[in-house]
Parts: C-alpha cells; structure tokens; sequence
C-alpha cells in the first residue's frame, strides 16, 4: 500500500471523530446505568446479608454463645468491613471467649477511628485490668468516663465511675478510690439504691464518714431498708460511734434477721458499751465491776495466749507475755472492789494494763473475740486519752 | 487479525523518517500530518474511555466474583466442610471444560497474555479473552481457589481496549499500545491503586517510559479507579495499620524480613515453574480434572483448618495486619498459600498471582514482625507495619518489580514514614530472588508457553550503547564552506580520507568527497568557494549521548554523520559512520553484551 493510499484512509479521521465520541458517550452513559442497577442490587444484598448475621449474632452475643457470635459478626463484616458496631460486637464477643488479643486489636482499631467513644474506652479497660496493666486501664477508665455514650451518659458515666472504683479497690489503691467515690457521691442523685451501693464502696475503702453519710442518704427514702442499715450501723461502728452503731444494728437485725454479720456485729457493740469503764452515765461502783470484770477477761486472755506462745516456742514473745503476766499477778490481789473505791488511780493503772494485754495478745495470738474484742476496741477509743 | 489501512503511515512518523513526509507533496503532507495529530488527541480521549469500560468490566467482576463466593461456598464465615470441598473441586471441572473447549486463551494469569498482544499480535486481544477470563477467573476465585482477581482484571481491560482500539482503526503503533493502556485501567481499577498499576504496566508490560504512552496510561488508570470507587466506594483493600519506626536500628528488624521473604518468594516461583510443565506433560485427559483435584486439595486444606488459604483472601490480609493471629499461624497461612496457589496456578485454572503473592507477604510480614517482637519486645514497629511491608517484599522478590512494590505499599498505606523499611526490605528480597533464580516468574512462564517475549528486567539492567561508544575523531580536516576549491584541494591532498565535513555558515554541516572536489576544479571552478559548488544537502547532527540505535538510522544514509556538542552545535566532538557502529555492535557482543 503507497503512503498515498494509507493517506486516503486517514483522511476519514476528521469526519469520523465527533461521531465516535457520541457513540462512546452514549455507550458509556448506557453501561454506567447498567453497572448502577447491578450496583444497587449488589450493594442491597450485600447489605440484607451483613444485617442478617449481624442480628444472629447480637442474638448469641446476648445468650453468651460467644464462638457462635464471633463466626457471625465476622460473616457480617465480610459484608460491611468497616461497620463500627459490627466490630465491636465482635471484640465483645471475642472478649466473652476470652480471647482478649484478638479483641484488642479490633479495639484499638475502633479507639484510632474514635478515641472518645466510651464503651470502646470502658473495653480497652477491661482488657488492661486483666493483663495488669493499671496505668493504662486507669487511662482507659477515666477516658470512658468522660467519653461519648449513647443513651443517658450520665447513667453510663456512674456506672464507669463505679468500675473504675472497684478495680482501685481491687488493686488496694484506696486513697485513689476514696477521691473516684467522692467525686461520684457528688452526682448521684436521689437513688437510694445508688447511695447504698456507694456506702458500701466507701466502707470498702474505709471512708467511713462518708460512708455512715451515704446510708444516711439512703435511708431517707427507706427508713427500714435492712442492708442501709446495717451499713450504716457498719460504718458508725468503723468510726466508734458505737451508741449509734448499737441503734442502727438492732434495727437492722429487726428487719432482716438473718443478718448474722450484723447480729455479730451487735454483739460486740453492746458489749464495748458495756464493758468501757470510761462512760459518762455510769457510777462509781458499776465502774469498779466493769474494771474488774475486764481485768479478769485480760488474764483469761494472757493464760490462754501463753499456752499458744509456748507451743509455738517464740521466745521474745515468751518473755514479754511473761512480764506482763507478773504485772497482772501483781496487780491481781489489789483489784477489788473495795482497793478500786479506796485509790481511784488503780482502775485506771489496772484498765492500762488491761489495754496493753489485749493489745499485745493480738499481736501474739491473733485477732480476739467476745469480750477481748470489745476491751480492744475500747483501748482504741480512748487512745491518745 | 485486522489492521487498518493506515497503520504504517503511524510507524514511519513516529520513527522520525520526518523524510518520508518531505518526499510528499504538500496538500497530503498538510493532510498526514493533522490526521496524525487528530490520531494522537484521539487516542488520549479513547484512553479515557478504555478506563471507563475498563472499570464498569472490573466492577462487575468483582461483584460476580462475591456472588460466585456467596452462591458457592456461603455467606457465613465458618463454611461447612462439604462445600469446602465440593465447590472448588466441582467447579474446577466446569472451568476446566470452558478453558479447553470455549475460552482457551482465558488460561492463566492474564499479564503475559497482554505483553504477548503488544509484542507478537500488535495489540490484539480478542473479546471473547475477556468474556471468558470473566467468567472463569470468578468461577475461579468465588468457588475458594486460591487466585486472585487483580490480573484477570488486567486483561479484560487489555481486551476491552482492544476490541475498542479495533473498532476505531487505530494505526498499528497505536494498537500496540492500547493494550497496556488497557491493562492499567484494569489493574488500578481491581487494586483502587492507580499509581502502582502505571508502574506496573510500565514496568512489566510496556518496559520503557515514553511520554506519549505515559499520558493514555495515567488517563484510562485514574478514569477508571474514579469509577470503581464511584460503585465500590473508597478504601482501600485494607484498613492500614498505624506505621511506627522509632530507631533507625529497627531496619534491622526490616531486613530480616527481606530476607525471609526472598527466600519465600524463591521457593514460591520454583514450585510454579518446576510443577507447570510437568502438569502440562501429563496426558490430555488429565486437563479436565486438574482444576477440580487442585479445588480438592485447597479444599482438603480448608477442611483441616486453614479455609483462609481460599479465595483472594484480602479479608484475612486486613485481619494478619490487625494482629489477629498468632505468629506461628501467620507463618503456618504463608506456607500453605503457597502450596494453595502452586496447585491452582499449575492446573492452569484461570486467575491472578497478585493478591495471593500480597497475602503470602502479608502472612509472612507478620510472622516475621511477631516472632521478632517475641525475641525483641521492644521493637516499634506493630505486626500490621511487617505485614504491609511483607506485601512489598514479596512483590519484589516474586514478582520482580522492584519499583511498583515500593510504590504500592506506599500508595495502600498513604504513609510515607514506611518508605526506608519497605525499600531495605525489599531490596534484600529481590536481591536473593535475582541472584536464586536468574529468571523473573513472568519470563519463566512466557518460555514454557513457547514465547520469545523481551524480559523487561533484562531490559532494564542491559548496557545500553551510545553514539560515544562508536564515535571516531574526524580523520580529515574540517572545511570551511567559505574557501576556495583550489584551497580546498590543497588541504585535502595528502589526506587518506575520501569524504570531507563541511562546516556551513552560519551553522549547519555538509559533506563533500575529494572525488567531486578535484572534479570541479578540472571544470575550472577552482575560484568558486566551496558553498558555491555544494551540493544541497545538510547532514542530521548527533549528540554523544543519543542511543546508537538512533544513529543507525542516519548513517545508512550518509557516509559521515557529524557528532556535536549539546552546549555548542558548532563544537565537533567526532563523526560516526555506519562502519564505526557495526564495529562498535561487533565488539559488544564478542564482550558478551554486558
């Protein structure tokens, strides 16, 4: 073919051109109608197929299936991959079959997407908590706390709050949760049940004013609510208050008298009452019996505790139960009733070395009981006295 | 095979015989030259049409890829066992029967099919390619096994630009390239990556970077990532993890992955060319069954516990970067892709290498960024960073393209701080995979299909000569144009020489023979000056630098062609002629080429 020839067939370019672009355009506006109707068809299904196993498995999730929740919402996410709810049902449900690594990947990738979501926040929490890693879990924590929640955030809030406060207590970091419980004490409202629960956190953290305030707070509303009682009667108790004590914890045990704890409880506060020599209401004489009723429970104490000592072969301890078993000897033939009225200075000489028998007996043979218990208690209420 | 009338016409212009178009008389050199550039604007606007069509084809395979998986194997992510087995199996023998008696050309990977069109059948890609590789490589991949849909992807678009290049009579150079400008609107629209399927077109396919081609490339890329995104939406294949490097020393770390990974990627590519021919050898009748006992055994492996070998698996790609395995898994996913692959590819079912090459690095990376983190905790760099770089490593060490493996980690992670551990890893890996296994995959797989195509990493690493190379200094004196003949004549007497450079004024060279020197002055012109008598011609002028192939193309035509300076046109640097370039090419290939 000459250049001539082939020059004929270009010529037909020109007029060709415009009429080709038109056929492409319409051909390409046809087809991209086409791929849209297959599109939306697509897109549909595939959206129908994620809704599916999404729903299966906040079903399993709910029912605690959690390798069945986890197969679910990871067929769902093959049809929405980026879903967030998708994938934090899934690190849920991951988190359930206690496989926390995998969960923390797809937490962590949530967390980048949106660092202020607050469940993903209270998630990552959790996970720290159970690998022991508190800075970051008190991160997570307070990042949760002032996180974005759905719903009522105030209510998911507390209830962060209320976590993050058990796992301060958990880990023995009461001071931290003292200023958590204070803070929350502030924005409870007026739940009682809230309340109570938050007595009970600061008993827990042996706040106990704030404490005895608490079920204060929620015995407004219930005046027979037995658990408030007993926990302010716990909390009265814990501040040696124990008049106060002694009322909250017989009302307590009226009302629920299966309360043992508070039954016990009782016991022993009525017998500080009785057994303190110090009270303001008491006379001379009755004094005198408290005095010597106390000191005869201290030498029971010491015997029994010598016993324990010996056989246990602790010879510093020996010694010094020793000396304080001369003194009680020594001591023993002057208390009397009528030595205590004569020298008003020997119950208090004798009630110090009541104390300090107790004191040391705990030291050596452990916690007391009953009157030992009482006499202690009473020691430490009139220490610094 | 139908050319257009014209297609010569293209060639020799674009050869620079600008001759050719001077021998024509003016009315057609007007014409040639306004339907040459009308052919050049034309094929730009049709490049963005090609990227069109190229991305609604890939969209739709994509979605016929998700139906075949849904359909197949199931919607839920635990799949039974009876499918796992019976969908790859069953549909290989369906597949195998399309291959052998509809759509034999839809076989394998689809790359070398396109490099193919553009260097043996100028451009041609017949539809039918398309329709079959459509439908055979979602059959493929849908039903579990172990390809991926990026290069099937590739060729449909190759094809669908040629069929359209066809219907339009593109010249034959035109039709040469619309195949790869093709093949890049359907690798950037299957990757959503349309810097990487440039390079990789260019750097695989096309072998050289010429600005003419670049421009369609880039168009039809981008036209039709523009229109997958606008069905598919924007993100990427994968959600990217955050990158980290905080010490320098850490590339250390990268390294070893590098390492690794060519190490991987040389037993991968052993096991393909090792096993193919032999699958290829085996009785005829076996051709209906490969595809179906390869599906088996994928399945038998999914069955055991690992279904993540099936498929593309992109969706476990994201979930290695994300930290979801443990590393002995990881390592254990890498091990048994490759077997995975090794047996669909060998059995000559239709579908690509490059998703499964990205999840065995992906899975590779991560085991190797896992089991450092064991021995070293300390390192910064998260699993999802080795996993991302491991992609690359095995980009670079399987499929040898060291260029588009950068750039395609690089453009799938946005994040350019992961560029020095990515480029040293990758490194390492195409050095060992070069220096294990001389041959490049692609160029294997073209040799045992009976095809001479040019390795383009041959390409790229061959010394290329130069008109220095060749050059002689001028073995006469240089004349002026301004002397007389009779001067002349004196000056060039004792000379040896029997052709003279003329230097023209103000610029320009001639040449002249002593023969029609002393033939002038016997006709008694020996007053006349030299320009007088001269000859019109002026000879092309060559530069040190340009490629001595190019100088070829003058020197069959002059006896001496003049070398000058770029900085100074009237600065002789030497003379070539065609004997000093035969010489110079003799001389090289007796040096062995390199």
């Amino acid at each position: 073919m000459t250049v001539r020839e082939k020059l004929q067939g270009l010529g037909t370019y020109p007029t060709r051109e415009p009429v080709i672009l038109a056929l492409l355009c319409a051909l390409a506006v046809g087809a991209f109608l086409a791929v849209g109707g297959l599109s939306r068809a697509y897109h549909a299904q595939q959206q129908a197929l994620a809704d599916r196993w999404f729903t299966r498995g906040t079903v399993d999730l709910k029912d605690a299936h959690f390798d069945r929740a986890v197969a679910d919402f990871r067929a769902a996410l093959r049809y929405s991959r980026d879903s967030y709810d998708y994938q934090l049902n899934l690190a849920q449900a991951l988190i359930g079959l206690k496989r926390t690594d995998e969960a923390y990947a797809y937490l962590i990738n949530l967390w980048e997407r949106e660092p202020e979501n607050g469940l993903v926040n209270l998630e990552l929490a959790h996970i720290a908590a159970q690998k022991d890693q508190t800075e970051q879990a008190l991160r997570y924590y307070h990042n949760a706390i002032y996180a974005i929640w759905p719903g009522d955030q105030e209510v998911q809030r507390r209830k962060t709050r209320l976590e993050l406060i058990e796992f301060l207590l958990d880990i023995n970091a009461k001071p931290q949760a003292q200023s958590e419980l204070i803070a929350l004490a502030a924005s409870l409202g007026d739940d009682p049940s809230l309340h109570q629960r938050v007595g009970d956190l600061f008993l827990h953290a042996q706040d106990y004013e704030h404490a005895l305030a608490e079920y204060r707070l929620a015995l407004k509303s219930d005046h027979h609510d037995s658990a408030a009682l007993a926990g302010a009667g716990l909390a009265a108790f814990g501040l040696g208050r124990y008049s106060l004590a002694q009322r909250y914890l017989q009302v307590a045990v009226v009302a629920n008298p299966e309360d043992e704890r508070s039954a016990d409880l009782l016991k022993t506060t009525e017998l500080v009452l009785r057994m303190d020599p110090y009270q303001r209401q008491i006379s001379a004489d009755q004094r005198n019996r408290i005095v010597i009723e106390a000191f005869a429970a201290a030498g029971e104490r010491l015997k029994s505790c010598a016993a324990t000592i010996t056989s246990s072969g602790a010879a510093s301890l020996e010694t010094l139960e020793q000396s304080l078993a001369d003194n009680w000897a020594k001591m023993k033939p002057k208390i009397n009733e009528r030595d205590l009225r004569r020298d008003p200075d020997l119950a208090e000489r004798a009630m110090d070395l009541v104390f300090e028998i107790e004191r040391e007996s705990k030291i050596a043979c452990g916690a007391p009981t009953g009157t030992d218990l009482a006499l202690l208690l009473i020691s430490k209420l009139h220490e610094g006295n | 095979m139908d050319l257009p009338p014209n297609s010569q016409t293209g060639t020799a212009l674009e050869n620079g015989q600008a001759e050719l178009v001077v021998s024509l008389p003016r009315r057609f050199r007007g014409t040639l030259m306004r339907s040459v550039f009308r052919e050049e604007r034309l094929f730009l606007v049709l490049s963005v049409f090609i990227g069109i069509f190229s991305g609604l084809a890939v969209v739709c395979f994509r979605f016929a890829i998700d139906w075949c998986r849904i359909y197949l194997l199931g919607s839920g992510a635990s799949l039974s066992p009876a499918r796992l087995l019976l969908a790859p199996s069953l549909t290989g023998l369906v597949i195998a029967v399309l291959v052998i008696h509809v759509f034999p050309l839809a076989r394998g990977s689809g790359v070398n099919q396109t490099k193919a069109a553009l260097y043996i059948f100028n451009g041609y890609i017949p539809l039918r390619t398309a329709i079959g590789k459509f439908i055979t490589a979602a059959l493929a991949i849908g039903s579990g096994h172990s390809l991926g849909p990026e290069d099937p992807s590739l060729q449909i678009g190759a094809s669908l630009a040629s069929a359209l290049g066809r219907r339009m009579r593109l010249s034959r150079d035109r039709m040469r390239l619309i195949a790869p400008v093709g093949a890049a609107a359907g690798l950037a629209a299957a990757f959503n990556a349309p810097i990487s399927a440039v390079l990789f077109v260019i750097e695989e396919v096309i072998g050289r970077w010429t600005a003419g081609i670049l421009g369609s490339v880039v168009l039809s890329a981008i036209s039709s990532v523009v229109v997958t995104r606008w069905f598919l939406g924007s993100e990427s294949l994968f959600r990217i993890p955050a990158v980290q490097l905080e010490r320098p020393s850490e590339l250390i770390a990268y390294a070893i992955l590098g390492v690794v990974g060519g190490f991987a990627s040389v037993a991968f590519s052993s096991a393909i060319t090792r096993l193919r021919p032999r699958f290829r050898a085996l009785p005829n009748w076996t051709q209906y069954f490969q595809p179906a006992v390869a599906g088996l055994l994928i399945g038998i492996i999914a069955v055991l516990g690992a279904p993540q070998v099936m498929g593309a698996g992109y969706e476990y790609i994201d979930e290695a970067m994300h930290g979801q395995f443990t590393w002995q898994m990881l390592a254990l996913l890498a091990g048994l892709k490759i077997v995975a692959t090794t047996l669909s590819f060998v059995s000559g079912t239709p579908g690509g290498m490059f998703a499964p090459t990205l999840f065995i690095g992906a899975m590779l990376g991560a085991a190797v960024g896992g089991a450092e983190h064991v021995v070293l905790p300390h390192l910064s760099g998260s699993v999802g960073t080795y996993a991302l770089v491991g992609m690359g490593v095995l980009f670079a060490g399987f499929l040898r393209a060291p260029m588009t493996s950068v750039f395609m980690v690089l453009e799938v992670s946005g994040n350019y701080s992961i560029i020095v551990p990515v480029i040293v890893a990758n490194t390492f890996a195409y050095v060992i995979s070069r220096a294990l296994q001389p041959t490049a995959i692609f160029d294997v797989l073209t040799r045992q299909d009976g095809l001479d195509l040019p390795s383009m990493e041959e390409q790229r690493e061959e010394n290329i000569l130069r008109v220095e190379d060749a050059m002689q200094p001028p073995a006469g004196p240089i004349l002026d144009a301004e002397q007389p003949l009779e001067n002349v004549l004196r000056q060039i007497e004792e000379s040896p020489s029997e052709i003279f450079l003329v230097r023209l004024q103000p610029s320009g060279w001639s040449h002249i023979s002593k023969q029609e020197i002393r033939t002038k002055v016997n006709e008694g012109k020996g007053a006349h000056t030299l320009r007088s008598v001269l000859p019109m011609r002026q000879l092309p002028v060559l530069h040190p630098d340009h490629l001595l192939d190019m100088a070829l193309r003058y020197a069959n035509q002059w006896p001496l062609v003049p070398v000058v300076s770029r900085a100074d046109l009237r600065k002789l640097e030497g003379v070539i002629s065609e004997s000093d370039i035969l010489n110079r090419y003799r001389a090289f290939d007796e040096e062995g080429g390199d």
